[in-house]
Protein backbone atom coordinates (compact mmCIF):
# COMPACT_ATOMS: atom_id res chain seq x y z
CA UNK A 1 0.00 0.00 0.00
CA UNK A 2 0.84 3.78 -0.41
CA UNK A 3 3.84 4.89 1.81
CA UNK A 4 6.47 1.86 1.44
CA UNK A 5 9.94 1.90 -0.33
CA UNK A 6 11.89 4.79 1.03
CA UNK A 7 14.15 5.56 -1.30
CA UNK A 8 12.54 7.49 -3.89
CA UNK A 9 12.92 11.09 -3.12
CA UNK A 10 10.49 13.99 -2.83
CA UNK A 11 9.46 15.98 -5.95
CA UNK A 12 6.71 18.19 -7.34
CA UNK A 13 4.45 16.15 -10.23
CA UNK A 14 2.27 19.08 -10.72
CA UNK A 15 5.30 21.66 -10.35
CA UNK A 16 6.00 21.75 -14.14
CA UNK A 17 6.85 24.81 -15.57
CA UNK A 18 4.64 26.94 -17.41
CA UNK A 19 7.42 28.52 -19.61
CA UNK A 20 8.59 24.91 -20.74
CA UNK A 21 5.11 24.02 -21.62
CA UNK A 22 4.79 27.50 -23.62
CA UNK A 23 7.93 26.19 -25.42
CA UNK A 24 7.10 22.67 -26.31
CA UNK A 25 3.58 24.27 -27.25
CA UNK A 26 5.26 26.59 -29.71
CA UNK A 27 7.60 23.93 -30.78
CA UNK A 28 4.74 21.25 -31.56
CA UNK A 29 2.58 23.85 -33.60
CA UNK A 30 6.08 25.02 -35.91
CA UNK A 31 6.06 21.05 -36.05
CA UNK A 32 2.81 21.03 -37.36
CA UNK A 33 2.71 23.65 -39.73
CA UNK A 34 5.57 22.29 -41.36
CA UNK A 35 4.54 19.19 -41.83
CA UNK A 36 0.78 18.64 -41.64
CA UNK A 37 0.80 14.87 -41.92
CA UNK A 38 3.19 14.49 -38.39
CA UNK A 39 0.29 16.92 -36.62
CA UNK A 40 -2.39 14.81 -37.64
CA UNK A 41 -0.38 11.51 -36.82
CA UNK A 42 0.88 13.34 -33.48
CA UNK A 43 -3.13 14.12 -32.69
CA UNK A 44 -3.99 10.67 -33.77
CA UNK A 45 -1.25 9.09 -31.04
CA UNK A 46 -2.65 12.00 -28.49
CA UNK A 47 -6.41 10.63 -29.18
CA UNK A 48 -5.18 6.90 -28.45
CA UNK A 49 -2.77 7.97 -25.44
CA UNK A 50 -6.20 9.30 -24.19
CA UNK A 51 -8.61 6.32 -24.50
CA UNK A 52 -6.27 3.53 -23.46
CA UNK A 53 -5.85 5.87 -19.95
CA UNK A 54 -9.68 6.22 -19.54
CA UNK A 55 -9.89 2.40 -20.62
CA UNK A 56 -7.85 1.78 -17.49
CA UNK A 57 -9.71 4.33 -15.08
CA UNK A 58 -12.75 2.49 -16.02
CA UNK A 59 -10.97 -1.01 -15.73
CA UNK A 60 -9.94 0.23 -12.16
CA UNK A 61 -13.18 1.88 -10.54
CA UNK A 62 -16.12 -0.01 -12.66
CA UNK A 63 -16.09 -2.89 -10.07
CA UNK A 64 -16.05 -0.51 -7.30
CA UNK A 65 -19.23 1.18 -9.13
CA UNK A 66 -20.65 -2.42 -9.60
CA UNK A 67 -20.51 -3.24 -6.23
CA UNK A 68 -22.69 -0.40 -5.08
CA UNK A 69 -25.21 -1.17 -8.14
CA UNK A 70 -25.27 -4.81 -6.59
CA UNK A 71 -25.82 -3.61 -3.31
CA UNK A 72 -28.68 -1.21 -4.10
CA UNK A 73 -29.94 -3.10 -6.74
CA UNK A 74 -33.78 -5.26 -4.94
CA UNK A 75 -33.31 -8.78 -6.58
CA UNK A 76 -31.35 -11.94 -4.98
CA UNK A 77 -29.12 -11.94 -7.89
CA UNK A 78 -26.45 -10.50 -10.05
CA UNK A 79 -29.27 -8.49 -12.32
CA UNK A 80 -27.93 -5.72 -15.13
CA UNK A 81 -29.31 -3.33 -15.86
CA UNK A 82 -30.28 -3.12 -12.29
CA UNK A 83 -34.46 -3.05 -11.87
CA UNK A 84 -34.33 -0.52 -8.59
CA UNK A 85 -33.13 0.86 -5.43
CA UNK A 86 -33.84 -0.18 -2.53
CA UNK A 87 -31.93 -0.70 0.69
CA UNK A 88 -32.70 -3.99 2.05
CA UNK A 89 -29.74 -5.62 1.52
CA UNK A 90 -28.51 -3.11 4.08
CA UNK A 91 -31.12 -4.29 6.50
CA UNK A 92 -30.30 -7.28 5.97
CA UNK A 93 -26.57 -6.60 6.31
CA UNK A 94 -27.37 -4.60 10.28
CA UNK A 95 -29.55 -7.26 11.26
CA UNK A 96 -27.82 -10.13 10.51
CA UNK A 97 -25.69 -11.08 14.26
CA UNK A 98 -22.73 -12.52 12.72
CA UNK A 99 -21.73 -9.46 10.47
CA UNK A 100 -22.72 -7.21 13.40
CA UNK A 101 -20.50 -9.26 15.55
CA UNK A 102 -17.91 -9.10 12.75
CA UNK A 103 -17.79 -6.08 12.39
CA UNK A 104 -17.76 -4.47 15.58
CA UNK A 105 -14.99 -7.35 16.24
CA UNK A 106 -12.87 -5.88 12.98
CA UNK A 107 -13.39 -2.14 14.82
CA UNK A 108 -11.99 -3.26 18.16
CA UNK A 109 -9.25 -4.95 16.28
CA UNK A 110 -8.46 -1.88 14.06
CA UNK A 111 -8.88 0.29 17.06
CA UNK A 112 -6.09 -1.84 19.60
CA UNK A 113 -3.48 -2.16 16.40
CA UNK A 114 -3.88 1.20 15.60
CA UNK A 115 -3.25 2.28 19.01
CA UNK A 116 -0.18 0.21 19.19
CA UNK A 117 1.21 0.97 15.87
CA UNK A 118 1.00 4.79 16.34
CA UNK A 119 2.81 4.55 19.79
CA UNK A 120 5.18 1.82 18.59
CA UNK A 121 5.78 2.96 15.02
CA UNK A 122 6.09 6.43 16.01
CA UNK A 123 8.72 5.87 18.48
CA UNK A 124 10.81 3.61 16.58
CA UNK A 125 10.54 6.55 13.59
CA UNK A 126 11.93 9.34 15.97
CA UNK A 127 14.71 6.89 17.60
CA UNK A 128 15.94 6.39 13.51
CA UNK A 129 15.89 9.53 12.46
CA UNK A 130 17.17 11.50 15.87
CA UNK A 131 19.06 8.45 17.80
CA UNK A 132 21.98 8.73 15.85
CA UNK A 133 21.55 4.83 16.23
CA UNK A 134 24.47 2.83 14.69
CA UNK A 135 23.24 1.06 12.04
CA UNK A 136 20.16 3.02 11.56
CA UNK A 137 19.46 1.73 7.36
CA UNK A 138 19.15 -1.79 8.30
CA UNK A 139 17.00 -1.26 11.70
CA UNK A 140 14.48 0.95 9.17
CA UNK A 141 14.61 -1.89 6.45
CA UNK A 142 13.70 -4.73 8.95
CA UNK A 143 11.06 -2.33 10.22
CA UNK A 144 9.43 -1.94 6.64
CA UNK A 145 10.07 -5.46 6.28
CA UNK A 146 6.36 -6.62 7.18
CA UNK A 147 5.28 -4.59 3.86
CA UNK A 148 6.71 -6.44 1.40
CA UNK A 149 7.41 -10.22 2.99
CA UNK A 150 3.74 -12.12 1.98
CA UNK A 151 1.75 -11.09 5.17
CA UNK A 152 0.47 -15.09 4.49
CA UNK A 153 4.23 -16.13 5.67
CA UNK A 154 3.81 -13.66 9.43
CA UNK A 155 0.13 -15.24 9.66
CA UNK A 156 1.82 -18.82 9.24
CA UNK A 157 4.55 -17.43 11.50
CA UNK A 158 2.77 -16.68 14.31
CA UNK A 159 0.18 -19.48 14.11
CA UNK A 160 3.05 -21.83 14.47
CA UNK A 161 4.74 -19.85 17.35
CA UNK A 162 0.90 -19.42 19.12
CA UNK A 163 0.68 -22.94 18.48
CA UNK A 164 3.97 -24.74 19.80
CA UNK A 165 3.63 -22.19 22.72
CA UNK A 166 0.07 -23.66 23.37
CA UNK A 167 -1.27 -20.08 24.27
CA UNK A 168 -4.65 -20.73 21.60
CA UNK A 169 -5.62 -17.73 19.27
CA UNK A 170 -6.04 -15.03 21.76
CA UNK A 171 -6.92 -10.88 21.05
CA UNK A 172 -3.63 -9.99 21.75
CA UNK A 173 -2.08 -12.53 19.26
CA UNK A 174 -4.05 -11.14 16.35
CA UNK A 175 -3.54 -7.16 17.54
CA UNK A 176 0.14 -8.50 17.74
CA UNK A 177 0.25 -9.63 14.39
CA UNK A 178 -1.71 -6.57 12.56
CA UNK A 179 0.39 -4.53 14.40
CA UNK A 180 3.53 -5.93 13.00
CA UNK A 181 2.02 -5.41 9.58
CA UNK A 182 0.74 -2.04 10.37
CA UNK A 183 4.17 -0.74 11.87
CA UNK A 184 6.01 0.18 8.21
CA UNK A 185 2.80 2.81 7.62
CA UNK A 186 3.24 4.34 10.76
CA UNK A 187 7.26 4.40 10.53
CA UNK A 188 7.32 5.59 7.26
CA UNK A 189 4.84 8.35 7.35
CA UNK A 190 6.32 10.06 10.66
CA UNK A 191 10.24 9.63 8.88
CA UNK A 192 9.21 11.65 6.24
CA UNK A 193 7.60 14.50 8.28
CA UNK A 194 10.94 14.23 10.26
CA UNK A 195 13.25 14.23 7.20
CA UNK A 196 11.84 17.25 6.38
CA UNK A 197 12.03 19.00 9.78
CA UNK A 198 13.38 22.12 9.91
CA UNK A 199 16.20 21.31 13.37
CA UNK A 200 17.10 25.26 13.98
CA UNK A 201 13.36 25.14 15.43
CA UNK A 202 14.29 23.24 18.21
CA UNK A 203 17.45 24.90 18.53
CA UNK A 204 15.67 28.11 19.13
CA UNK A 205 13.39 26.76 21.54
CA UNK A 206 16.51 25.60 23.45
CA UNK A 207 18.79 28.66 23.07
CA UNK A 208 15.67 30.16 24.19
CA UNK A 209 16.04 28.61 27.43
CA UNK A 210 13.04 25.91 27.12
CA UNK A 211 14.08 22.67 28.71
CA UNK A 212 14.92 19.38 26.38
CA UNK A 213 11.58 17.85 27.46
CA UNK A 214 9.58 21.09 26.84
CA UNK A 215 11.35 21.47 23.76
CA UNK A 216 10.58 17.96 22.99
CA UNK A 217 6.67 18.58 23.76
CA UNK A 218 5.95 22.30 22.73
CA UNK A 219 7.90 22.23 19.18
CA UNK A 220 9.09 18.35 18.12
CA UNK A 221 5.97 16.70 18.73
CA UNK A 222 3.44 19.35 17.60
CA UNK A 223 5.62 19.47 14.33
CA UNK A 224 5.21 15.65 13.65
CA UNK A 225 1.68 15.69 13.96
CA UNK A 226 0.29 15.29 10.80
CA UNK A 227 2.82 12.31 9.91
CA UNK A 228 1.92 9.86 12.94
CA UNK A 229 -1.93 10.94 12.28
CA UNK A 230 -1.27 9.95 8.77
CA UNK A 231 0.25 7.08 9.31
CA UNK A 232 -2.42 6.26 12.17
CA UNK A 233 -5.05 6.34 9.50
CA UNK A 234 -2.87 3.82 6.85
CA UNK A 235 -3.25 1.83 10.13
CA UNK A 236 -6.52 1.40 10.72
CA UNK A 237 -7.75 1.08 7.16
CA UNK A 238 -4.89 -1.58 6.35
CA UNK A 239 -5.85 -3.47 9.69
CA UNK A 240 -9.51 -3.06 9.20
CA UNK A 241 -8.94 -4.60 5.57
CA UNK A 242 -6.48 -7.05 6.80
CA UNK A 243 -6.75 -10.88 5.26
CA UNK A 244 -3.94 -13.08 5.26
CA UNK A 245 -2.58 -12.62 8.99
CA UNK A 246 -6.28 -12.86 10.62
CA UNK A 247 -7.06 -15.79 8.65
CA UNK A 248 -4.68 -17.72 10.68
CA UNK A 249 -4.73 -16.01 13.84
CA UNK A 250 -9.35 -15.74 14.19
CA UNK A 251 -10.67 -18.09 16.47
CA UNK A 252 -14.11 -19.24 15.29
CA UNK A 253 -16.96 -17.23 16.45
CA UNK A 254 -14.26 -14.39 16.46
CA UNK A 255 -13.91 -13.30 13.36
CA UNK A 256 -12.71 -9.91 11.58
CA UNK A 257 -15.23 -8.69 8.59
CA UNK A 258 -13.24 -9.69 5.56
CA UNK A 259 -12.77 -13.04 7.36
CA UNK A 260 -16.63 -13.52 7.38
CA UNK A 261 -16.99 -11.60 4.39
CA UNK A 262 -14.77 -14.52 2.94
CA UNK A 263 -16.56 -17.20 4.60
CA UNK A 264 -20.61 -16.08 3.26
CA UNK A 265 -18.42 -15.69 -0.44
CA UNK A 266 -17.97 -19.24 -0.59
CA UNK A 267 -21.50 -20.15 -0.69
CA UNK A 268 -23.63 -17.35 -1.24
CA UNK A 269 -23.35 -14.39 -4.05
CA UNK A 270 -26.52 -12.22 -2.56
CA UNK A 271 -27.09 -8.41 -2.38
CA UNK A 272 -25.95 -8.83 1.53
CA UNK A 273 -22.12 -9.43 0.57
CA UNK A 274 -22.83 -5.87 -1.69
CA UNK A 275 -24.38 -4.32 1.52
CA UNK A 276 -21.21 -5.00 3.41
CA UNK A 277 -19.05 -4.34 1.14
CA UNK A 278 -20.29 -0.77 0.76
CA UNK A 279 -20.22 -0.47 4.23
CA UNK A 280 -16.54 -0.82 4.39
CA UNK A 281 -16.01 0.99 1.43
CA UNK A 282 -17.57 3.99 2.81
CA UNK A 283 -15.52 3.60 6.30
CA UNK A 284 -12.54 3.60 4.68
CA UNK A 285 -13.21 6.64 2.47
CA UNK A 286 -14.22 8.65 5.47
CA UNK A 287 -11.09 7.96 7.46
CA UNK A 288 -9.11 8.73 4.03
CA UNK A 289 -11.61 11.99 3.57
CA UNK A 290 -10.21 12.88 7.45
CA UNK A 291 -6.63 12.12 6.14
CA UNK A 292 -6.98 14.41 3.36
CA UNK A 293 -8.79 17.05 5.16
CA UNK A 294 -5.88 17.16 8.39
CA UNK A 295 -2.57 16.50 6.81
CA UNK A 296 -3.55 16.11 2.82
CA UNK A 297 -2.78 12.86 0.57
CA UNK A 298 -0.02 13.68 -1.70
CA UNK A 299 2.80 13.66 0.47
CA UNK A 300 2.52 9.93 2.01
CA UNK A 301 1.79 8.30 -1.46
CA UNK A 302 5.04 8.58 -2.91
CA UNK A 303 6.43 4.98 -3.90
CA UNK B 1 23.06 20.52 17.47
CA UNK B 2 23.35 17.21 16.12
CA UNK B 3 26.18 14.55 18.11
CA UNK B 4 27.59 11.82 16.47
CA UNK B 5 26.86 9.43 19.23
CA UNK B 6 23.75 7.36 19.94
CA UNK B 7 21.23 9.58 22.51
CA UNK B 8 18.77 8.83 24.94
CA UNK B 9 16.05 8.60 22.24
CA UNK B 10 17.56 5.76 20.64
CA UNK B 11 16.20 3.91 23.58
CA UNK B 12 12.22 4.78 21.92
CA UNK B 13 13.51 1.71 19.02
CA UNK B 14 13.27 -0.86 22.24
CA UNK B 15 9.09 -1.68 22.35
CA UNK B 16 9.50 -2.04 18.76
CA UNK B 17 12.37 -4.00 18.62
CA UNK B 18 10.84 -6.35 21.00
CA UNK B 19 7.56 -6.37 19.40
CA UNK B 20 9.35 -7.64 16.04
CA UNK B 21 11.91 -9.97 17.83
CA UNK B 22 9.14 -11.79 19.40
CA UNK B 23 6.51 -11.82 17.02
CA UNK B 24 8.58 -11.94 13.95
CA UNK B 25 11.56 -13.14 14.01
CA UNK B 26 11.30 -15.77 16.91
CA UNK B 27 7.80 -17.01 14.81
CA UNK B 28 10.10 -17.16 11.60
CA UNK B 29 12.73 -18.81 13.06
CA UNK B 30 10.72 -21.40 14.75
CA UNK B 31 8.76 -21.88 11.15
CA UNK B 32 12.19 -22.46 10.03
CA UNK B 33 13.38 -25.32 12.77
CA UNK B 34 9.74 -27.08 12.25
CA UNK B 35 10.04 -27.20 8.79
CA UNK B 36 13.49 -29.39 9.33
CA UNK B 37 11.59 -31.47 12.03
CA UNK B 38 9.76 -34.61 11.63
CA UNK B 39 6.60 -33.63 14.60
CA UNK B 40 5.88 -31.08 16.99
CA UNK B 41 8.29 -31.07 19.56
CA UNK B 42 5.52 -30.18 22.26
CA UNK B 43 3.72 -32.80 21.63
CA UNK B 44 5.51 -35.74 20.14
CA UNK B 45 8.58 -37.67 21.94
CA UNK B 46 11.27 -38.44 19.88
CA UNK B 47 10.92 -35.60 17.35
CA UNK B 48 14.26 -35.72 15.04
CA UNK B 49 15.35 -33.63 12.76
CA UNK B 50 14.72 -33.96 8.87
CA UNK B 51 14.96 -33.08 5.36
CA UNK B 52 11.87 -35.09 4.34
CA UNK B 53 9.60 -31.84 3.97
CA UNK B 54 11.58 -30.71 1.57
CA UNK B 55 11.87 -33.91 -0.25
CA UNK B 56 8.62 -33.91 -0.55
CA UNK B 57 8.26 -30.78 -1.92
CA UNK B 58 11.36 -31.49 -4.89
CA UNK B 59 10.37 -35.31 -5.52
CA UNK B 60 6.69 -34.67 -6.33
CA UNK B 61 5.58 -33.52 -9.61
CA UNK B 62 2.37 -32.26 -7.65
CA UNK B 63 4.10 -29.77 -6.04
CA UNK B 64 6.50 -28.38 -8.39
CA UNK B 65 3.44 -27.98 -10.54
CA UNK B 66 1.63 -25.97 -7.74
CA UNK B 67 4.81 -23.84 -7.57
CA UNK B 68 4.68 -23.41 -11.11
CA UNK B 69 0.94 -22.36 -11.58
CA UNK B 70 1.91 -19.73 -8.86
CA UNK B 71 4.69 -18.59 -10.63
CA UNK B 72 2.92 -18.17 -13.90
CA UNK B 73 0.01 -16.40 -12.48
CA UNK B 74 2.52 -14.07 -10.84
CA UNK B 75 4.27 -13.32 -14.46
CA UNK B 76 1.22 -12.82 -16.43
CA UNK B 77 -0.21 -10.59 -13.55
CA UNK B 78 2.77 -8.72 -13.62
CA UNK B 79 2.99 -8.31 -17.87
CA UNK B 80 -0.23 -7.15 -18.00
CA UNK B 81 -0.11 -4.37 -14.53
CA UNK B 82 3.00 -3.25 -16.75
CA UNK B 83 1.49 -3.12 -19.73
CA UNK B 84 -2.44 -1.34 -18.91
CA UNK B 85 0.11 0.48 -15.45
CA UNK B 86 2.57 2.40 -18.19
CA UNK B 87 0.16 4.49 -19.70
CA UNK B 88 -1.50 5.99 -16.38
CA UNK B 89 1.95 6.31 -14.60
CA UNK B 90 2.84 8.23 -17.44
CA UNK B 91 -0.49 10.73 -17.31
CA UNK B 92 -0.18 10.56 -13.92
CA UNK B 93 3.67 12.04 -14.13
CA UNK B 94 3.33 14.72 -16.97
CA UNK B 95 -0.01 15.90 -16.28
CA UNK B 96 0.09 19.74 -15.67
CA UNK B 97 -2.98 20.85 -13.58
CA UNK B 98 -2.98 20.37 -10.03
CA UNK B 99 -6.89 18.91 -9.43
CA UNK B 100 -5.66 16.33 -12.58
CA UNK B 101 -3.42 15.17 -10.97
CA UNK B 102 -4.73 14.64 -7.35
CA UNK B 103 -8.38 12.91 -9.64
CA UNK B 104 -5.85 10.51 -11.17
CA UNK B 105 -4.51 9.68 -7.76
CA UNK B 106 -7.68 9.43 -6.03
CA UNK B 107 -8.81 6.80 -8.84
CA UNK B 108 -5.52 4.35 -7.97
CA UNK B 109 -5.78 5.06 -4.49
CA UNK B 110 -9.54 4.60 -4.58
CA UNK B 111 -9.25 0.40 -5.86
CA UNK B 112 -6.04 0.29 -2.94
CA UNK B 113 -8.20 1.30 0.03
CA UNK B 114 -11.02 -1.20 -0.69
CA UNK B 115 -10.65 -4.52 0.66
CA UNK B 116 -9.08 -7.51 -0.78
CA UNK B 117 -12.12 -10.08 -0.55
CA UNK B 118 -14.63 -6.62 -1.74
CA UNK B 119 -12.52 -6.21 -4.64
CA UNK B 120 -12.79 -10.32 -5.48
CA UNK B 121 -16.05 -10.44 -4.99
CA UNK B 122 -17.15 -7.57 -7.34
CA UNK B 123 -14.62 -9.60 -9.95
CA UNK B 124 -17.33 -12.17 -9.10
CA UNK B 125 -20.00 -10.05 -10.03
CA UNK B 126 -18.61 -9.32 -12.78
CA UNK B 127 -17.19 -12.45 -14.34
CA UNK B 128 -19.45 -15.49 -13.03
CA UNK B 129 -22.08 -17.41 -15.66
CA UNK B 130 -24.55 -14.96 -14.31
CA UNK B 131 -22.41 -12.02 -13.90
CA UNK B 132 -22.63 -8.75 -15.20
CA UNK B 133 -20.61 -9.77 -18.38
CA UNK B 134 -22.30 -12.50 -19.42
CA UNK B 135 -25.81 -10.94 -18.52
CA UNK B 136 -24.77 -8.07 -21.04
CA UNK B 137 -23.45 -10.46 -23.76
CA UNK B 138 -26.72 -12.05 -23.53
CA UNK B 139 -28.87 -9.58 -24.07
CA UNK B 140 -26.59 -8.00 -26.87
CA UNK B 141 -27.70 -11.33 -28.24
CA UNK B 142 -23.74 -12.17 -28.98
CA UNK B 143 -23.90 -15.39 -26.90
CA UNK B 144 -26.53 -18.17 -26.18
CA UNK B 145 -24.61 -19.70 -23.20
CA UNK B 146 -22.37 -18.14 -21.02
CA UNK B 147 -18.51 -18.12 -21.32
CA UNK B 148 -16.73 -19.09 -18.54
CA UNK B 149 -14.93 -15.84 -17.63
CA UNK B 150 -14.21 -17.26 -14.06
CA UNK B 151 -12.62 -20.51 -12.26
CA UNK B 152 -9.87 -20.53 -14.64
CA UNK B 153 -6.40 -18.88 -14.40
CA UNK B 154 -7.67 -15.94 -16.55
CA UNK B 155 -9.83 -14.73 -14.09
CA UNK B 156 -7.41 -15.23 -11.19
CA UNK B 157 -5.25 -12.99 -13.35
CA UNK B 158 -7.64 -10.53 -13.90
CA UNK B 159 -8.57 -10.22 -10.64
CA UNK B 160 -4.89 -10.10 -9.28
CA UNK B 161 -4.26 -7.24 -12.21
CA UNK B 162 -6.70 -5.20 -10.43
CA UNK B 163 -5.58 -5.46 -7.01
CA UNK B 164 -2.17 -5.33 -8.11
CA UNK B 165 -1.93 -2.38 -10.89
CA UNK B 166 -2.10 0.75 -8.39
CA UNK B 167 1.57 -0.43 -6.83
CA UNK B 168 2.87 -0.35 -10.37
CA UNK B 169 1.38 2.92 -11.21
CA UNK B 170 2.67 4.82 -8.09
CA UNK B 171 6.01 2.68 -8.35
CA UNK B 172 6.75 3.86 -12.36
CA UNK B 173 5.29 7.28 -11.72
CA UNK B 174 8.02 8.00 -9.29
CA UNK B 175 10.49 7.48 -11.13
CA UNK B 176 8.83 8.74 -14.60
CA UNK B 177 8.09 12.07 -12.73
CA UNK B 178 11.85 12.20 -11.87
CA UNK B 179 13.21 11.74 -15.88
CA UNK B 180 13.87 15.51 -17.01
CA UNK B 181 11.53 16.85 -19.06
CA UNK B 182 13.62 18.76 -20.92
CA UNK B 183 15.51 15.34 -22.17
CA UNK B 184 12.02 14.88 -24.07
CA UNK B 185 11.75 18.24 -25.75
CA UNK B 186 15.18 18.47 -27.22
CA UNK B 187 14.87 15.40 -28.63
CA UNK B 188 11.39 16.94 -30.53
CA UNK B 189 13.27 19.89 -31.49
CA UNK B 190 15.19 18.13 -33.07
CA UNK B 191 13.22 16.63 -35.01
CA UNK B 192 11.74 13.33 -32.86
CA UNK B 193 8.17 12.64 -33.20
CA UNK B 194 6.46 12.34 -29.77
CA UNK B 195 6.75 8.47 -30.08
CA UNK B 196 10.17 8.39 -31.17
CA UNK B 197 11.54 10.36 -28.14
CA UNK B 198 9.29 8.35 -25.96
CA UNK B 199 10.84 4.72 -26.83
CA UNK B 200 14.49 6.57 -27.36
CA UNK B 201 14.24 8.37 -24.09
CA UNK B 202 11.81 8.53 -21.82
CA UNK B 203 11.36 4.48 -21.65
CA UNK B 204 15.09 3.32 -21.16
CA UNK B 205 15.37 6.15 -18.87
CA UNK B 206 12.07 4.78 -16.85
CA UNK B 207 13.18 1.21 -16.99
CA UNK B 208 14.64 1.19 -13.63
CA UNK B 209 10.94 1.81 -12.43
CA UNK B 210 9.55 -0.91 -14.82
CA UNK B 211 11.84 -3.35 -12.81
CA UNK B 212 11.31 -1.85 -9.47
CA UNK B 213 7.63 -2.21 -10.34
CA UNK B 214 7.43 -5.68 -11.31
CA UNK B 215 9.48 -6.77 -8.88
CA UNK B 216 6.71 -5.48 -6.21
CA UNK B 217 3.87 -6.96 -8.54
CA UNK B 218 5.18 -10.31 -8.55
CA UNK B 219 5.99 -10.46 -5.13
CA UNK B 220 2.82 -9.52 -4.26
CA UNK B 221 1.06 -11.65 -6.50
CA UNK B 222 2.85 -14.75 -5.85
CA UNK B 223 1.15 -14.47 -1.98
CA UNK B 224 -2.01 -13.68 -2.99
CA UNK B 225 -4.90 -16.35 -1.12
CA UNK B 226 -8.18 -14.64 -1.63
CA UNK B 227 -8.70 -13.89 -5.74
CA UNK B 228 -7.09 -17.27 -6.24
CA UNK B 229 -9.09 -19.35 -4.53
CA UNK B 230 -12.32 -17.54 -4.65
CA UNK B 231 -12.20 -16.44 -8.74
CA UNK B 232 -10.48 -20.22 -9.48
CA UNK B 233 -13.05 -21.31 -7.76
CA UNK B 234 -11.07 -23.96 -5.22
CA UNK B 235 -9.91 -25.23 -8.72
CA UNK B 236 -6.78 -24.07 -9.02
CA UNK B 237 -4.29 -25.10 -6.56
CA UNK B 238 -1.20 -22.12 -5.86
CA UNK B 239 1.13 -21.79 -2.80
CA UNK B 240 -0.63 -19.82 -0.68
CA UNK B 241 -4.11 -21.95 -0.93
CA UNK B 242 -1.29 -24.99 -0.32
CA UNK B 243 0.08 -23.47 2.56
CA UNK B 244 -3.43 -22.44 4.35
CA UNK B 245 -4.73 -26.65 3.37
CA UNK B 246 -1.92 -27.87 5.06
CA UNK B 247 -2.62 -25.83 7.35
CA UNK B 248 -6.48 -26.11 8.04
CA UNK B 249 -7.25 -29.78 6.42
CA UNK B 250 -4.36 -31.89 7.10
CA UNK B 251 -2.62 -30.45 9.89
CA UNK B 252 0.58 -31.13 8.55
CA UNK B 253 2.37 -28.47 10.23
CA UNK B 254 6.15 -29.66 9.25
CA UNK B 255 5.20 -29.16 5.45
CA UNK B 256 3.46 -26.12 5.71
CA UNK B 257 6.42 -24.47 6.96
CA UNK B 258 8.79 -25.62 5.03
CA UNK B 259 6.44 -24.34 1.74
CA UNK B 260 6.48 -21.06 3.88
CA UNK B 261 9.76 -21.16 3.95
CA UNK B 262 9.94 -21.65 -0.28
CA UNK B 263 7.55 -18.78 -0.57
CA UNK B 264 10.29 -17.34 2.47
CA UNK B 265 13.39 -17.55 -0.11
CA UNK B 266 11.36 -16.23 -3.42
CA UNK B 267 9.99 -13.34 -1.59
CA UNK B 268 13.71 -12.64 -0.14
CA UNK B 269 15.28 -12.59 -3.24
CA UNK B 270 12.58 -10.33 -4.69
CA UNK B 271 13.13 -7.82 -2.21
CA UNK B 272 16.89 -7.39 -2.45
CA UNK B 273 16.33 -6.80 -6.33
CA UNK B 274 13.50 -4.46 -6.24
CA UNK B 275 16.05 -2.57 -3.20
CA UNK B 276 18.82 -2.66 -5.20
CA UNK B 277 17.13 -1.24 -8.52
CA UNK B 278 15.30 1.64 -6.55
CA UNK B 279 18.57 2.01 -4.47
CA UNK B 280 20.51 2.16 -8.25
CA UNK B 281 17.63 5.12 -9.30
CA UNK B 282 18.11 7.12 -6.38
CA UNK B 283 21.75 7.09 -6.33
CA UNK B 284 21.85 7.80 -9.95
CA UNK B 285 19.23 11.01 -8.83
CA UNK B 286 21.86 12.11 -6.22
CA UNK B 287 24.87 12.25 -8.69
CA UNK B 288 23.09 14.20 -11.10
Amino acid sequence: MPPFAPQTPSQEFSGALPAATSLRDRQRASAQSRRPAAGKRIRAGRALYLTVNIAVLIFLLAPIAIVVVFALNPTPFIQFPPVGVSLRWFQKFFAARDFMHALVFSLEVAMLTTACATLLGGCAALAIARGNLPGARIVLAVMLSPLMLPAILTGLALFQAYVLLDVGRPLWGLVAGHTLVTIPYVVRTTLAVLHNFDLRLEEAARNLGASPGRTFFEVTLPLVKPGVLAGAIFAFIVSFDQFPVSLFLVSPGNETLPITLFNYLKFDLDGTIGAASVVSILLAFLVVLALDRTVGLRAYVKL
Amino acid sequence: MAVARTNGLALLLLPSALLFALFFFVPIGLMAVMSLLTGNPVVAANVAFTARHYLRIVNDPYYLEVIWTTIRIGLWTTLISLLIGYPLAHWMARIRSRAGHAALLMAVLAPMLTGVVVRTFAWMALLSDKGVINQILASLGLTTKPVQLMYNETGIVVGLVHIYVPFMVLTLTGVIGRIDERLEQAAESLGASPLRSFLEVTLPLSLPGILAGSLLVFALSISAYVTPILLGGFQIMTLPILIYQQISANFNIGFAAALGMVLLLVSLLLIVAYNRVLGLVSGQHELQ
